[in-house]
This record gives structure tokens, C-alpha cells and sequence, in this order.
């Protein structure tokens, strides 16, 4: 098997996109039924929920609290293409939550999201629709503490912007 | 040679301690600082998305790291380069590389005897390379290409065997020792990373030592991960056990004065649970056993 055959079919493992034939090569066979092939897609997501610990702390409270975390971050190594840069796959992540079906999912990713970009320079204004009232859910994603109980229906935009001081500001719609 | 010796004895040739870091932690760079001759930078880990896909180096950390550079000498790590994929290595690597070496001045650099994508697809993690002909002469080629481009010395690093060996064509020794004879590169060898492959796949490191030709390791790794449903995982988030020091010690005995340095390595992820003391208690420790 040369070098290409061997690494694509790796990459069809890692990525579960490639289903190994009964006349298939020896050593892929082998990789295919190894523990270690499990192991290391373990790996690969335990490396992702650190980086994302650290770089979208907010979201990752909520998923976690939720109990969604790591499914969501299979489903997102499986279906993306995840950059091996580190600081570009929080953005990447999140992006990829802001098409949730789950709202309060959406709305915190795509806070955050702005949140990243205005740090880093970002000039753009960005609002943000929530369907709950979103300061006590910031307060207690920010302390990782349990949301639920702060889960009060309402509609409301928060807007991020450099131009604003702490570059975060709630508005109540009525 | 007593490899992976649970003692940590006193080492007979000395050599400087370095250790990781990634930026935006100025409170960390100072305590490092009295305690460490070097400090590993990774290019991919200080940089930024500039919007899009544009990925800069972060102005401030690139400052951070020019205002110590009288305290401190600099090498360079890096993770992206991928300079075993079949279809060809990370350009963006190149830029970042050649932006950081724009500013600081680097004793050398180097990168990890891996592939991370294929055809444009990462895999999320380093795979090691096959020890094929085939892959020997790419990994030649390119790294023949790298000295030559950057006029630096040039070091590849031993990975981790997350999965089982390919069948080819050399031993892990022989492919390494033939790839820095054909190059005249250097070797990382992560003492940490062959004790996973001892733990994870009976991997025989008294062997391998025997077999490598240990005057081309310029810079050994010491770290600890944890351990997973039976697995050593290759994380940076411990402090280096004592037969991992032990290891690295015998290297550099065996080595003959071409062991030029030490790097703890640990990721930014585990410094809050580490804390500072540990961290600067651990290169106190390399300290001891390498500097005397």
C-alpha cells in the first residue's frame, strides 16, 4: 500500500467516513477492530473540550450543564473540518452552534462569537435576538453555575460593539 | 544503559532547561523566567484569526516575547506543519514561521515526524509516519528543503504511535537514523511520548535507545498526561513523573554533549489547575537533575 492509500484510508478511520472492505489491507483491518483507533478519536475530542474550556468558556458551560457537550463536539469533529490552529477553532465551533435548533444554544454561541471577534478588533456592531432574559444566564454561564432556574421567557437583543464600554449592552424589547 | 530508570540520578553532563510557552500569561513568564535558559515558542499557539482565514501572529504576544529577549534564548516548536502528508506540508506554517523569525532571533527550530492532514482534511491529531522508503525520501526532501530555506538548524520530533505500526521498511531507530544522515537534521526525542508507546504498545525503549544514534538528539521533551481507559494519553497537563527525568537523563548521558536542552511541556489548558508554584517547582527540579 503506498504512502497516499494508507493516509487517506486513516483519515477515512479517524473521521468514521471510510468502511473497511473485507479485502482490505492487513494493517488497516487491524487499525480498523484496534482499541486504539477509539482511543484516539477520544483523544482527539478531550483535546478539543480543553481548547474549548479555555477560548468559549461561556458556551461550554452551558452544553456541559445540558449534558451535550461532548455529543455535540463528536458531531462537530465528525461533520467540520477542524484547523489545527487552536485559536481559530473556538470561532469555528461556535459559529457552527449558531445554527442550533436549541435557542438559548444560538444566542449564547453567537454572543460569544461577537464577543471574540470585538477583542480582537472586530469593528463590526452585532445584535443578538435572545428569547430569555439573557443577564442573569451571562452571570451564571460567566461563574458556571446552573441556568434553568434563570430561564425567564422575554425578548430581548444584546449588542456587542466596541464602541461599548465592557463591549456588551441588553436591551429589553417591548 | 539503565533507560526508563525509576531513579532520578544525578546526571553527568549538563545541560539547559527550557520550557513551553504560549503568550497572554505575563504573570507565568516572569516566575519561568530565573528559572529556565530557554523558552519554547509555538507559532501556531500565538497566533490569531484575523477575520476569515487570515492567521497572524498576536502583536502582543510577539511583544510580550521581544521584551525578554535579553533574559532568555528562544527555539521554535511548531504542530501544523504537517510535514509528512502524502500531498504536501501547511503553507500557512511557512508564513507564521517566517513572521516570527522576522522578529525574534531563534537558536533553532523544529517540528514533529507527523502528519496532522490529508488532502486539505485534518485529522485532529498527529498520526506517526509510516517507516517506509517512500516516506523516508519525501521526509528527506522536505526537510532538505526547510535548512535550506530557513538557514537554521532543524530538528523532527519522535510523535506518539496512537494507532499500530504500518509494516515498512525500518525500525523507528533505523528510519530516524538514516533520515538525520541523509539530512544532517536534528532529533527531539520526547522522553514522555516513548513511555506512552512502552505503556500503550509495549513499545521496547531500552531497544530503540540502543539502536538510535543519540549524538543527533539536540533537544529532549519532558511532560504527563493522563491516563485513559487503560491508555497513556499524549496531553500536557502534569508534571513530568520521576522515570520520565530519569529517561531524559539517560539520553543525555548517551548523547555525548549534543543534548543541548531540557523543555518541560505543558499547554496552557492545564495552568490554572497546575498553578504557578508546580510549574516553577518542576524546573526547579530539571534544574537539579540537569545543571551539575
Amino acid at each position: 500500500m503506498d504512502l497516499a492509500t494508507q493516509q487517506r484510508k486513516l483519515l477515512g478511520l479517524f473521521r468514521s467516513t471510510y468502511e473497511v472492505a473485507a479485502d482490505d489491507d492487513a494493517y488497516i483491518r487491524k487499525v480498523a477492530r484496534s482499541g486504539d483507533l477509539a482511543e484516539g478519536k477520544k483523544n482527539i475530542a478531550l483535546w478539543r473540550v480543553w481548547v474549548f474550556e479555555r477560548t468559549c468558556a461561556l458556551t461550554v458551560s452551558l452544553l456541559r450543564r445540558r449534558n451535550i457537550l461532548e455529543s455535540l463536539i463528536k458531531d462537530f469533529i465528525t461533520s467540520e473540518n477542524i484547523s489545527p490552529f487552536r485559536e481559530t477553532q473556538a470561532p469555528a465551533f461556535l459559529e457552527w452552534l449558531t445554527k442550533s435548533d436549541d435557542d438559548l444554544v444560538a444566542s449564547v454561541a453567537k454572543f460569544e462569537l461577537a464577543l471574540i471577534r470585538v477583542r480582537q478588533g472586530d469593528r463590526h456592531t452585532y445584535t443578538i435576538a435572545w428569547n430569555f432574559e439573557p443577564s442573569s444566564i451571562l452571570h451564571c454561564l460567566a461563574k458556571d453555575l446552573a441556568v434553568e432556574s434563570e430561564l425567564t421567557p422575554g425578548h430581548y437583543q444584546v449588542v456587542v460593539s466596541h464602541k461599548i464600554p465592557g463591549h456588551f449592552r441588553i436591551y429589553e424589547l417591548r | 544503559m539503565a533507560a526508563g530508570s525509576q531513579l532520578e540520578q544525578k546526571a553527568t553532563t549538563c545541560v539547559s532547561i527550557g520550557a513551553t510557552y504560549e503568550g497572554r500569561d505575563p504573570a507565568l513568564l516572569a516566575r519561568m523566567l530565573p528559572l529556565v535558559d530557554y523558552i519554547e515558542i509555538t507559532p501556531e499557539t500565538i497566533a490569531e484569526a484575523k477575520g476569515g482565514s487570515r492567521i497572524a501572529l498576536s502583536k502582543e504576544v510577539m511583544s510580550e516575547l521581544r521584551n525578554v529577549r535579553k533574559e532568555v534564548k528562544f527555539i521554535v516548536h511548531g504542530v501544523g506543519l504537517s510535514i509528512g502528508s502524502h500531498e504536501g506540508w501547511s503553507p500557512t506554517y511557512f508564513h507564521l514561521l517566517d513572521e516570527l523569525l522576522d522578529q525574534i532571533e531563534v537558536e533553532w527550530h523544529s517540528e514533529h515526524l507527523a502528519y496532522t492532514k490529508v488532502d486539505g482534511e485534518h485529522l485532529g491529531i498527529m498520526l506517526a509516519m509510516a517507516k517506509t522508503e517512500e516516506a523516508l525520501d519525501m521526509i528527506c526532501e522536505r526537510v532538505m528543503i526547510m535548512q535550506d530555506r530557513y538557514k537554521l538548524p532543524f530538528l523532527l520530533e519522535n510523535v506518539v504511535h496512537v494507532i499500530p505500526d504500518a509494516p515498512g521498511d525500518y525500525s523507528d531507530a533505523a528510519f530516524l537514523n538514516e533520515m538525520t544522515r541523509r539530512t544532517g537534521c536534528g532529533l527531539i526525542l520526547d522522553a514522555y511520548n516513548l513511555e506512552c508507546d512502552a505503556h500503550n504498545h509495549g513499545f521496547d525503549i531500552r531497544g530503540f535507545l540502543g539502536e538510535l544514534d543519540m549524538t543527533r538528539v539536540r533537544e529532549l521533551h519532558v511532560a504527563r498526561g493522563v491516563e485513559d481507559n487503560g491508555y497513556l494519553l499524549d496531553v500536557h497537563s502534569q508534571i513530568a513523573a520521576s522515570s520520565t527525568v530519569a529517561l531524559a537523563q539517560d539520553v543525555v548521558r548517551e548523547s555525548q554533549g549534543s543534548a543541548k536542552v531540557v523543555v518541560y511541556e505543558f499547554m496552557p489548558e492545564a495552568v490554572p489547575g497546575l498553578g504557578y508554584d508546580t510549574i516553577a517547582d518542576q524546573l526547579e527540579r530539571l534544574q537539579t537533575a540537569f545543571r551539575n
